[in-house]
């Protein structure tokens, strides 16, 4: 059973019909790939599933009960994690205040502090230091850090792997498939090499509709489809 | 050096600030007007504090910031020289706010129809103040401990009085459901807290005016002192509950839109003047009297004589400051302190930190912005009453208290960098300094060698050079002294 539902939602930003029809299906325990050019879609789609701009129609569907129109804050409380393009980390408060906001009930952070060192063992040590002064990656991780403080049932992983270097990208794979043992992924990266290994299942839009979607291992059986929608060459 | 940069500026400034005072004036004037600088200072952190937070955090100018001063030094006043005008206008506010607690959740039940009820409520409003009487209930003297107020017969008979309170629930009731599509569906962990509320409230209304007797010589029997102290509580109480109030109705619907929240509270601040001049009339009144710590008619040579003697006044090299002017700066100081604390240490100021950054981000992480946005409206709103009622028996009250001292205290925000909380003490004592040397100058002029008479200038020349210094800094930095880069 799908842990995540999203049935034909359709978005508006102003007076922009962004999303006009994305369905797509997460089932609980996999990590699965929203793919697509740029512009797409896929980040408003995340922010549909949120409530940060919530869809005029069509149903989301999280944990068996229907989030859509309620508010932001409510849909996260119940178990979604964000890991926003771009970070969004908080640079005036410490690495540890980073990790505390992230709290809904005290001591979310003690609980977890195990696992969340063991997968980024840098942010132990730089726990006292303004996010601000950390480095790109190290931004990085302290986001998905952030979204495993809560009992989050499935992060919303955006874009994470932009302008980091290639060794740092291998890093955060490798910690996204051992956190991904733990907690559901939705996933949204321009590297398809890595989206590809990772990811069990897909959803493909385009121009703001669901296109296709299916297991990874089906879709790598067609390089045609994955060039023509994704630009990308296998 | 670059992080530094604001510091460097700030000290250079303020530096700048004193030793002009010191070489124009002498060390006696200058100090003088030191410590009025920080008197001043203290009042326009106390404003310019909550112009900050909100403005960080909601991105919302707030023009009606002023009013909270002005109503906080009004209920203050109030309080504190006429308990009885509070005694029996509080339950009818009271029945009003219990009628409309239920008339909003009501109208969740009622799709449609709520501009009929509206129209019909604001009618049985008017039907139950109508020949209220205010007039006479207003017109009061700040009173001594025991003293007696000089409206005997003012008050209406009870029953008369309980029908009004009948009649503005039923308003409160009617009014509510127009409000309702501005609160989203709550799954509340328990019902039963806001009817626990409602009750409590309607039960609080009726036994205010049973005992209002019993309660008017109760409150005119305590001393100065404890008296002040409830005017202080009074004040910054009701200005949290206003704050929350005009957040919750009118300042949300417009979250996003600048224009219109800019337009809004503008008109909300000259509607408060208004009705402030309509209820307290047009004339301001003289300050209120002072704590007795502060009151003795006598000269302290210094802090520690004065700690025994309490007089009205202390000597500052040869001349006389009021003690009284010491303690809003020590007022300002402690509430300096404690609000950075909060933000620094508290689970509310780290949201508050991170909110000023990105609060669709705080959202995402499951935090109820909006209400944490209301309590930063109310605690700001707190902030600028409690200044008010400090500032009362310091300048009186009068009805544009409200605007000037907003004016300034938007300078002062902008000097220091809006959004700034560092910044906004910065601006204030800044601002505050440069008002007092240009007061000492509007009053002394400046001695120029060559010339039989000093120097003067007129007033206007004080009023202008806070500006003029605002002016030179946004010239220089542009976000101002210790704002970030857009």
């Amino acid at each position: 059973m799908a842990l995540l539902e999203v049935q034909d939602i359709h978005t508006f930003i102003g007076q922009f019909h962004i999303l006009q029809g994305v369905s797509l299906e997460v089932p609980e325990g996999s990590i699965t790939a929203l793919l697509g050019r740029n512009g797409a879609g896929k980040t408003t789609t995340f922010k549909s599933i949120l409530g940060l701009t919530p869809p005029r129609t069509g149903k989301v569907i999280f944990a068996g009960e229907e989030i859509q129109g309620r508010p932001a804050y409510e849909i996260a409380s119940m178990g979604i994690g964000y890991v926003p393009e771009h970070r969004a980390i908080f640079t005036n408060l410490t690495v540890e205040e980073n990790l505390r906001i992230a709290e809904r009930r005290r001591g979310d952070l003690k609980k977890r502090a195990d696992f969340i060192f063991t997968l980024f063992p840098d942010l132990k040590r730089l726990a006292r230091l303004p996010a601000g002064h950390l480095s790109g990656g190290q931004q990085q991780m302290l986001a998905i850090a952030r979204a495993l403080v809560p009992d989050n049932r499935i992060l919303l992983i955006d874009e994470p792997s932009e302008g980091l270097a290639p060794i740092l990208i291998q890093e955060l794979m490798e910690a996204i498939r051992r956190l991904s043992a733990e907690v559901t992924v939705l996933l949204v990266d321009q590297n398809f090499q890595m989206t590809s290994r990772l990811a069990d299942r897909y959803s493909m839009i385009d121009d703001g509709r669901t296109v296709r979607s299916g297991t990874m291992a089906d879709l790598l059986k067609e390089p045609e489809v994955i060039r023509r929608y994704l630009g990308a060459v296998i | 050096m670059k992080r530094y940069r604001a510091t460097i500026a700030f000290v250079l400034i303020v530096g700048a600030l004193i030793a002009l005072g010191y070489a124009a004036f002498g060390p006696q004037k200058a100090t003088a007007a030191l410590l009025s600088g920080l008197t001043l200072a203290a009042l326009y952190f106390l404003l310019g504090a909550g112009l900050s937070l909100i403005f960080g955090l909601m991105d919302v100018l707030n023009f009606a910031h002023g009013i909270l001063f002005m109503v906080g030094a009004y209920v203050g006043y109030t309080v504190f020289g006429n308990p009885r005008l509070i005694l029996n206008t509080a339950p009818l506010f009271l029945a009003l706010a219990v009628g409309m607690m239920a008339g909003v959740r009501l109208g969740r039940f009622i799709p449609a129809h709520r501009v009929l009820p509206y129209l019909l409520g604001i009618g049985v409003m008017v039907w139950g103040v109508r020949g209220f009487p205010l007039r006479p209930l207003v017109a009061f003297e700040p009173t001594t401990a025991g003293g007696a107020i000089p409206t005997a017969l003012a008050q209406e008979p009870l029953p008369r009085m309980m029908v009004r309170l009948v009649q503005l629930a039923l308003a409160g009731l009617l009014l509510g459901p127009a409000f309702a599509r501005w609160r989203r569906e709550e799954r509340r962990a328990s019902p039963w807290r806001p009817v626990a509320l409602g009750v409590g409230l309607a039960a609080l209304a009726v036994l205010l005016l049973l005992g209002r007797d019993g309660l008017e010589k109760f409150l005119l029997g305590l001393s100065v002192d404890v008296r002040f102290l409830l005017a202080l509580v009074a004040g910054a109480a009701t200005g949290a509950a206003l704050g929350a109030l005009v957040e919750t109705t009118l300042i949300r619907p417009f979250y996003g839109r600048p224009v219109t929240q800019i337009v809004l509270t503008l008109g909300l601040m000259f509607a408060g003047a208004e009705l402030v001049k309509f209820v307290w009339g047009k004339e301001g009144r003289p300050p209120m009297a002072v704590p007795t710590a502060f009151s003795r008619s006598c000269r302290s040579p210094n802090l520690i004589a004065w700690l025994t003697e309490q007089c009205f006044s202390i000597d500052v090299l040869g001349r006389a400051f009021p003690t009284y002017r010491l303690l809003i700066i020590a007022i300002g100081l402690l509430i300096l302190a404690g609000v950075a604390l909060l933000l620094k240490y508290s689970r509310l100021g780290m949201i508050v930190r991170a909110g000023v950054q990105d609060s669709a981000m705080v959202e995402a992480l499951g935090i109820n912005v909006r209400r944490v946005f209301t309590t930063v409206f109310a605690l700001g709103s707190a902030l600028a009453a409690l200044g008010g009622v400090v500032a009362a028996p310091f300048i009186g009250v009068y009805p544009e208290m409200g605007s000037t001292f907003q004016l300034q205290a938007f300078i002062a925000v902008v000097i220091g960098g809006m959004g700034s909380y560092t910044g906004t003490a910065v601006g204030a004592l800044v601002l505050g300094l440069a008002r007092a040397l240009g007061d000492t100058l509007v009053t002394t002029g400046i001695a120029l060698p060559g010339m039989a008479e000093a120097l003067r200038a007129s007033p206007a020349v004080a009023r202008a050079s806070t500006v003029l210094i605002m002016a030179i800094v946004l010239l220089v930095r542009p976000a101002g002294i210790f704002g970030k880069k857009e």
